[in-house]
Formats: C-alpha cells, structure tokens, sequence
C-alpha cells in the first residue's frame, strides 16, 4: 500500500512484503502491541487471541487449498483432529519434545491429506466438497473407534514445553500461539507469491488450462492438500496442548463448515482476508454470546434453546447475506480502499 | 442375530427413504444445476408442519398432510426466491454454499423449535406388522415404502409427459435457450423447488413416524445428497438403485460387522461408498458424463 506517485525502481522493491518505512513502523508498532499484551490486557482478551491464533492457522491452510486452489475442503476439522492425537501420542507414548512434535505433527496431518486429497485428481467442484465431507466423517469414525487412540474416553495431553519453559497458563500459551501464527503467516504469504501460490491460482482459475500450461495437476493439487493439512496439524497440535484433553466430540462438521464461511467472508484466495474473516465471525460470536442471554433474559418467550441456537443462525444468515452482497468478502473492499488510496488526489470518490 | 433376509428387507424399506430425498434433490439439479443441501431442512420442517397441524390443531391426518406439503412448498419457493435466484449467472459453487449456509440458519431455527427435546410422533397406525413367511415388517414401513414408488412414478411422469415436466427439461439444457424459446425459467425454478420440497416434506413426515422428530432428522438430507452423486446427479433412476443399495448395505453392515468393529458403522457406510464411487466414476454410476471445454 503505497501513497500516490511512489513507485517501484527496483525488483527487490517490486516483490517486498513491507514496501516502506511507514509500512515498517506500523509492523513493529503492532508487533510491540502484540508482544507486550500479556502485561497489561485482560485474561479474556488474551484468551481471545490465543483462540484467534489457532483459528488463524488453520484457515491460513484452508485458504491455500481452497481460496488458491479452489478446492474446497471441508475436512480440516478432521486433519485438526489428527494433528491434535498425533501430538499427544508424540509427547506422552514416544516422548518426543515439544518443538520436534509441533512438525512433527503438522506433517503426520500432511501425509494424510495427501491420501484424503487423492480424490481430488479425479473429481472437483461441489463433488470433491462432498468427498472431503465424506473423508471427515470416515477420519472421526476411526479416531473414534480405535483402541490405540483413547476410543470414546479421549486422550489427555501434557502442557507444552521448551526445555525450562512451560507452557500452561494462557497468559505464557499467548507467546507460544502468537509466535507460530506469525511464522505461519509468513510462511503462507511467501508461497502464496512465489510460483507454487501462481501454480495453485492456475488451476483455481482453469485447471485443464493449467495443465496444458505445463503445471503439473497431480504434484500441485495433492501439495495444496499437504500444506493445507500442515496447517491444520500445527493447529491441531497446539490446541492438544492448550486444552490438554481431547475427544473426538471437539472435532464437528460445524466447525468445518465455519472454517469455510470464513474464507467466504473474509474473501476467497487473499492472506489478509484470512484475518479479516477469523476476526469477523469469531468477534460475531462473541457478540452474540454477550448479547444473547442478555435478550433471552428480557423475552423469557424465547427459552432456553434460543441462545443455544442464535449463534448458529446468525452466522447462517451472515454467510448467505456475503454471498449474496460481496461475494469476494471483506478483502474485496480493503483492496478498493488500497487502491483509492493510491490514487488519492486524483480517484473520484464514488 | 438379526437374519438376512430381514435386515434385506429392511433395508430395502429404509433405502426407499434415501432414494426419495436424494430424488428431491436431483429433481433440483436437473433444472437449476444447483447441489441443495438444504433439502435436509426442507425435510425437517415438513416433519414438524405436520406435527404441528395434526398435534397442536389437532385436525384429521389427511387435511393435516395437505396443508403440511402446502406448508414447505412455500417454504421453499420463498427460498428460492429471496436467496437463489440472486446467484443466477454466478459460478454454481456460490449458489452451493448458500444451500450450505442456509442448512446452517435453518438448523439453528429448527433446533430453536424443538428445544433440545424429542416430539414424538402420534401413533397413527398402530404398532402393526406384517407377517410374510419368516420375516415381519411393520405396516408403516411398508406403506412408505409404497409411497416411494408411487411418488417415483409420478416424477418420472411429470418430467416425461406433461408440459411442466418438458418445460423443466428445457430449463436443464440451457437457461437462456429456453427463455427465448418461450419457457418462464422462474416459474420452472419456483415449480421445481415446490415439488422437491413437497418430496422432500414426505420423506420427512414417514421418516419422523419410525424415529420422531429429533435433533439428527435434517442430516438425512445429507444421505440424500450422497445417493445422488453415487447415482448421478441426473438420474432418477440412479438415485431410486443407489438408494435401495445404500439402505440393504447400511443394514448389512450394521448387522453382521458392528459387533465387530464395535458399531456406529452405519453413519460412515454411505460415506466410504461414495468415495469408492467417486474414485471410479466421477460422475456418479448412472450419471451423465460431461465433456469439458477450455
């Protein structure tokens, strides 16, 4: 985001993430926010981040496969789930550190979404959405009835640690969480601009085009799958570490499905719109959980079920009014402010 | 254990069901080329437009089933028109995910209504069974199962010998083509939503008699969906086979290898079929292929 008649001299210049000292200070301002917080925020607040961090990652991956690639998924919860057993048995049966089971993690949730992504050579669109719904409820099923994995009982998870640190407050979870989103988030705004991010739009856009391009369909559909998994393995793991026990019931279609509400609202195939979304619809629900007893309490009519279920509904309707109004999401009109900004002087507003 | 040819039948009884909505559904695709998962609703609420006419107003059965199918058909027309018809002319994944996200909103306001409690339904027909040489099956049952076929040959009429059925068949080929040729492509959609509502609706209500209007009914709407990609989203026929096979499977399944597996696997059959399918046709097993351009 540059201000009116700056332009790039260079290459280097042309492919920076952060173009000028501005950009600079703003970064370091907030990354100085971000670190100091435990000091003087709230605990709910640093909850919420803590919370947001994790969502944060795994929508990072969902937006690659899906925003990128243009195959929607809606197996994340379920290679989340892998990725949060796969931790637990890294730290407690094989006694793995911490900082070796996290990618560890990531890539036992990886190499298991290649074979979940398999189906996606042969089929696309609403078919292969169904399909990856089909791979969530076969995945949970499994988890659910294997013997090795806790079965019914769920499985307990020690607090993360690395080497004298200890990681079991949220207040000392904050630096742990806030640090691997922000690597994940770079990592995943560097393949998005490099030619493995190109190769994904390729074949979001025309995937038989993209081949005769020369990109590989096979390599490059089933590595959107690997990374997309990456991502929700880390997540999986540091949630494992974070709520300590796990069972199949924390892992929903609900959630999955909410997962791809936010790449719709927040805007299909944009790394800032990743964010806008996750804080869109996590900041709804939290609305929503404030405001709802509050309402339930002054029309006693409405009973119990009515908070239970509001949140559902109201974001139901906000995805289906996203659709409807600004199909491209939230980063659509961040883009149009970015370019308005540009033109400044000279764009007529309106 | 249950013996086979009781769990066969049984599951012939159940696939009808599957067969149905899964029908509802593809009726849909064949003129909207929309993939509505929220037909599932669809299905719920007919249940509980029934359940509130015949219980809470306490009038006959018959008027009770009629206003209930009237019901749901408006339902879904003010679906389609306040939601879908917007999305004509967007990419059809969009008009997809707002099935999705009104399966969702609809979920929530069904589990409003219910309260977290099971309506059981009134015992209309008695607890009845039949007896046929070994195996018995109850009367209701069988009597949904013939209201299967009857509503399938009534569909399979529509689309083949009248002229709303013709005009639906025309919308499918091409949205703009048959407007210029004197087709109302609204009037298709609204008719095509309100009768895969009205399907949709019986299934629900033969459905809710055996299980009650509980908190998983609208997931059968995603059996549903999945009878119809293994059949072919354009077949009807497709989808009344794979139906029938997916019910005698899930039976099967549950029969002979949940005590060894340690059950719930008749939730992931239909799944695991699909993707077998999927994996060797993708088109479904009755589908029409299609052939893409550049």
């Amino acid at each position: 985001m540059r201000p009116c008649g700056v332009a790039d001299e260079t290459y280097e210049k042309d492919m920076a993430i952060v173009r000028t000292w501005q950009h600079w200070t703003i970064l370091l301002c907030t990354l100085a926010v971000l670190y100091t917080f435990p000091l003087y925020g709230s605990y709910y607040f640093i909850s919420l981040i803590n919370y947001l961090s994790r969502v944060i990652i795994i929508v990072l991956g969902l937006q690659l496969v899906s925003g990128h690639c243009g195959q929607i998924s809606f197996g994340q919860v379920a290679f989340m789930a892998v990725g949060a057993y796969g931790s637990a048995i890294f730290t407690t049966t094989l006694d793995i550190p911490f900082l070796l089971a996290l990618p560890l993690s990531g890539l036992l949730a990886g190499t298991i979404g290649i074979i979940g992504g398999a189906p996606s050579l042969r089929i696309k669109g609403f078919y292969l959405s169904i399909a990856t719904l089909a791979i969530h409820f076969v995945l949970m099923w499994l988890i659910l009835h294997v013997e090795f994995l806790g079965a019914n009982r769920g499985l307990t998870c020690p607090p993360a640690k690395i080497g004298p640190l200890v990681f079991d407050t949220e207040e000392k979870m904050y630096y742990l969480f806030v640090t691997v989103m922000l690597i994940m988030t770079f990592g995943a705004k560097n393949i998005e601009r490099s030619h493995v991010g190109r190769a994904f739009v390729a074949i979001r856009d025309n995937d038989l085009a993209a081949e005769v391009m020369g990109i590989n369909l096979f390599y490059y559909k089933l590595l959107a799958f690997f990374i997309s998994c990456f991502y929700a393995g880390v997540a999986g793991s540091l949630m494992a570490h974070q709520n300590l026990v796990i069972h199949p019931d924390q892992f929903t279609l609900l959630t999955a499905i909410e997962y791809v509400g936010m790449i719709i609202v927040g805007g299909m195939g944009s790394i800032p719109g990743v964010f806008f979304g996750v804080i869109f619809i996590v900041g709804l629900n939290e609305l929503v959980m404030t405001f709802t007893p509050l309402l339930a309490g002054w029309f006693p009519l409405l009973g119990a079920g009515f908070t239970a279920s509001i949140g559902v509904i109201v974001f139901g309707a906000v995805v289906a009014l996203f659709l409807l109004f600004e199909p491209y999401g939230v980063a659509h009109r961040w883009e149009i402010f970015k370019t308005s900004y540009r033109l400044y002087p000279f764009a007529r507003s309106g | 254990m249950v013996p086979l040819i009781e769990l066969v039948f049984g599951g012939i009884m159940i696939g009808g069901l599957y067969a149905l909505v899964a029908a509802a559904v593809v009726i849909v695709y064949k003129s909207t080329h929309v993939v509505s998962i929220a037909h599932g609703q669809l299905l719920a609420f007919g249940a509980l437009f029934f359940h509130f006419f015949i219980v809470d107003l306490a009038l006959s059965p018959v008027i009770g089933l009629v206003l209930a199918l009237i019901c749901s058909a408006i339902m879904s027309i003010l679906i389609e028109r306040f939601t879908l018809r917007p999305l004509i002319g967007q990419p059809l994944f969009t008009a997809f995910m707002m099935t999705f996200a009104l399966f969702i909103a609809l979920d929530g306001v069904f589990q409003m209504i219910l309260k977290g409690r099971v309506r059981p339904y009134p015992s209309l027909f008695s607890q009845a069974t039949i007896e046929l040489g070994s195996i018995t099956i109850p009367k209701i049952q069988l009597l949904s199962f013939f209201a299967t076929i009857i509503i399938f040959f009534g569909l399979a009429l529509l689309f083949k010998y009248t002229g709303t059925g013709l005009s639906m068949r025309a919308a499918a080929e091409g949205h703009q083509l048959a407007q210029s040729a004197g087709v109302s492509v609204r009037k298709v959609f609204s008719v095509v939503w309100a009768v895969s509502a009205i399907v949709a609706a019986v299934v629900g209500i033969a459905t809710a008699f055996v299980m009650d209007i509980s908190y998983p009914l609208p997931y059968i709407g995603i059996k549903g969906i999945i009878v119809a990609l293994c059949g072919g989203l354009d077949s009807l026929s497709g989808a009344f086979i794979i139906g029938i096979l997916l019910g005698v499977t899930e039976q099967l399944g549950a029969g002979y290898l949940d005590p060894i597996v340690g059950g719930g696997l008749e939730d992931v059959t239909g799944y695991v079929m699909l993707l077998i399918i999927m994996l060797i046709r993708p088109y479904g097993l009755f589908g029409l292929v299609r052939i893409e351009r550049i």
